[in-house]
């Protein structure tokens, strides 16, 4: 009997205590495990519970590639995703079926200072916003070294003729003048993928076309430069004697220290250096593929990630609210403060510091203009062929000409079209 | 004359297949020793080199204290995963091999047949996480340890089985003469003699088991949850990646299987020349 009264004592409080700590909210948070996510996410969450204390954050990383995707996706799929988790924007936040998993935070406060064109990125096929973004927007061209540029005497180079004269003179001089990389093969597709401004500029309606599968690479001559370019550079004998073998880290050391002189490769190449060889920083430049037309001459953007706030979640409206806070000037300063500017975050009104790395400085002007940057094809359609690395290390190889090249990679894109069910294909 | 020629034949020739092992099994591990004591600028290089700067306690350190210990937090689920996995697939596998060598009937081709169905046929992930939820072992180390004795299940059965095929029926029938139980019999008499393959059993399994990447990675979300081989994406991410401290951990997950083998390297041998003597 007196056990009993005990017990029913202890019931009683453990419920008073449940009821008290209702308030107090943790929101599980799953982010990949890039260094740069994970100091930002960490800084964010922190400045967030600063501020808010009842709400405390319990964060968790995957890792990213195909291993990410699949987890993400199942945990979607089974009901066990996060409250809060990072993602690509673009073509695979689509394959998530945004409209049935996600949350819709069209309406939601921090949406205001997002700019429009991420907005697009996040976009549902219903036209609601998923998404708010997540760390630093990419561009996608040619790492230089200043070094060699300002030894030799040469300018950046606006049209691809102009950029091939660079290369005569690097190479006359003794250095690689386009450093190539296929040990790790994705690093090959970047002649074809940086060079989607210059097609856009000269085709305005070739995404949409493509996706409806009216225009193809090979019979798009400005869509096929970019097989063409990777053909030119290999057949000019630009490339550095092991770019069989070589890999992305030795990309990034060897256009730093100068062994070479253009890198082709995304921005984020940045951070790498900033890691294993900080005192290089300094000689490391960019500029935006050159295109055929030096007045038409821009750069191609890669949207950052975005956090996404799954339907089923049990804490939806305090996940929304840290949201409004990522979203916010403020909570923007915090990624930068913690992670770096490795390029601009798009959010309004949020300013880089002055002492950003020459190749980050290099990239804004580009963003400073209307007009002069747009995003990547897989951005603004859905169809990305997932042979095009082995392709391109072909053509950058001499092993393939580059319009059977083209020709090839159309019919790899073929099969992704239809199982993604789009009509037309 | 020719029986001395012969001899020192055979002893270069056993020098040669030595030198040839030892490049191929040593070397690797040197590699990763190498990279693991390196900084994080020269081990990016991937050069086979001497290190300039030895950092291997700084290393060490760096990756122990990683993300809140997180390391030795997987030591110990994996060590809890992996006892127990090993000890419910030893026992329960011993036991359905008995049972089906010793026990002719009509199911056993359709029991076998089960068996060999578990061996071939994949496991699909997002089915058997609605099993788990439904049963409420999701995200639990109970989970994770039923998932994997369930995957290794059929070839321990199968190992077994073909094992006692080769004890003669004889003993059995003397331990029930004298009195045994049926449990008595198994336990006693035919656990025991089933010591080598049981040996080969715990250290193919405990290794696979140990080793696993892709079952915890799917099974087993959540930050307490993580077991040793997910520890090595806290250094490798698709953009960025500190090699040194990679190597290192490497270094560190390697080292308890390692153990384990060494360890019951001898108890094979020891374990095969009793049965053979016996027999």
């Amino acid at each position: 009997m007196k056990t009993f009264t005990y017990s029913a004592a202890l019931a009683g409080a453990i419920t008073l205590a449940a009821g008290m700590a209702q308030a107090e909210v943790t929101l599980s948070v799953l982010i990949d495990n890039n260094p740069e996510t994970v100091a930002s996410m960490e800084a964010l969450t922190a400045a967030y519970t600063a501020a808010n204390s009842d709400v405390t954050f319990d964060i968790e990383q995957r890792n990213g590639g195909a291993d990410g995707d699949n987890i993400v996706k199942t945990r979607l799929a089974t009901g066990e995703m996060a409250d809060i988790f990072n993602y690509n924007s673009g073509s695979l936040f689509q394959a998530l079926k945004p409209q049935e998993t996600l949350a819709d935070l069209t309406a939601i406060d921090g949406q205001a200072n997002v700019l429009d064109s991420f907005k697009q990125v996040v976009t549902a096929p219903d036209g609601t916003v998923r998404g708010v973004p997540f760390g630093p927007a990419m561009g996608g061209g040619i790492f230089y070294n200043r070094k060699i540029y300002a030894d030799l005497g040469l300018t950046v180079p606006k049209t691809w003729d102009e950029f091939m004269a660079n290369n005569a003179k690097v190479a006359e001089a003794g250095k690689v003048p386009v450093i190539t990389t296929f040990g790790d093969t994705w690093t090959s597709q970047l002649f074809v993928l940086a060079d989607y401004y210059n097609v856009q500029a000269e085709v305005p309606n070739f995404a949409a076309d493509y996706t409806a599968n009216k225009a193809k690479y090979a019979t798009t001559p400005a869509a096929m430069r970019g097989f063409e370019h990777l053909e030119a550079v290999f057949k000019a004998g630009y490339m550095n004697p092991d770019f069989g073998v070589a890999k992305f880290e030795d990309g990034m050391r060897m256009v730093a220290t100068g062994e070479g002189a253009h890198y082709p490769m995304l921005t984020f190449g940045i951070g790498t250096v900033k890691q294993n060889n900080p005192d290089n920083l300094g000689d490391l430049g960019f500029f935006a593929q050159p295109g055929p037309d030096a007045g038409k001459n821009g750069l191609t953007v890669w949207m950052p990630a975005a956090l996404y706030v799954p339907e089923a979640s049990e804490h939806k409206d305090e996940a929304i609210k840290f949201l409004n806070y990522v979203a916010s000037v403020e909570g923007c300063n915090t990624m930068i403060g913690a992670a770096g500017a490795s390029g601009p975050y798009l959010i309004k009104g949020c300013e880089l510091p002055a002492d950003v790395p020459p190749a980050v400085s290099d990239m804004l002007p580009y963003f400073q203009t209307d007009g002069m940057t747009a995003p990547a094809l897989e951005f603004l359609s859905p169809v990305k062929g997932p042979a095009l690395e082995q392709i391109t290390v072909e053509v950058g190889s001499g092993i393939r000409p580059a319009a059977d090249a083209a020709a090839l990679y159309d019919q790899d894109v073929e099969k992704q079209a239809k199982q993604l069910g789009l009509p037309n294909w | 004359m020719s029986l001395r020629r012969n001899m020192a034949r055979q002893r270069n020739i056993g020098i040669v297949a030595l030198i040839f092992a030892s490049v191929i099994f040593i070397l690797p591990f040197v590699y990763i020793f190498l990279m693991a004591v390196k900084t994080k600028q020269e081990a990016a290089l991937f050069l086979f080199s001497w290190p300039q700067q030895w950092q291997f306690w700084q290393n060490l350190v760096d990756v122990v204290k990683t993300r809140n210990y997180m390391l030795l937090l997987a030591y110990f689920n994996s060590t809890v995963i992996t006892v127990g996995a090993v000890a419910m697939l030893v026992i329960f596998g011993a036991m359905v091999g008995y049972v089906l060598q010793r026990r002719p009937s009509g199911w056993n081709r359709v029991i076998y047949g089960c068996i060999l169905i578990g061996l071939m046929v994949p496991p699909a992930v997002v089915p058997t996480i609605w099993v788990l939820q439904g049963l409420g072992l999701f995200k639990s180390i109970y989970g994770m340890i039923l998932i994997q004795v369930a995957y290794g299940l059929a070839f321990s059965v199968l190992l077994y089985r073909s094992f006692i095929s080769t004890i003669p029926r004889d003993l059995d029938e003397a331990a029930i003469i004298d009195g045994a139980t049926p449990w008595q019999v198994f336990f006693r008499v035919i656990l025991p003699l089933l010591k080598p393959v049981t040996v080969t059993l715990i250290v193919v399994q405990s290794i696979a088991i140990f080793n696993d990447f892709t079952n915890p990675l799917y099974y087993l979300p959540g930050k307490e949850n993580v077991t040793v081989q997910l520890t090595l994406f806290n250094f490798q991410s698709q953009f960025q990646s500190q090699f040194n401290l990679l190597f290192m951990n490497i270094l560190l997950v390697t080292i308890p299987p390692l153990l384990v083998f060494i360890f019951f390297n001898r108890q094979i041998v020891a374990g095969m020349t009793a049965g053979a003597v016996k027999g």
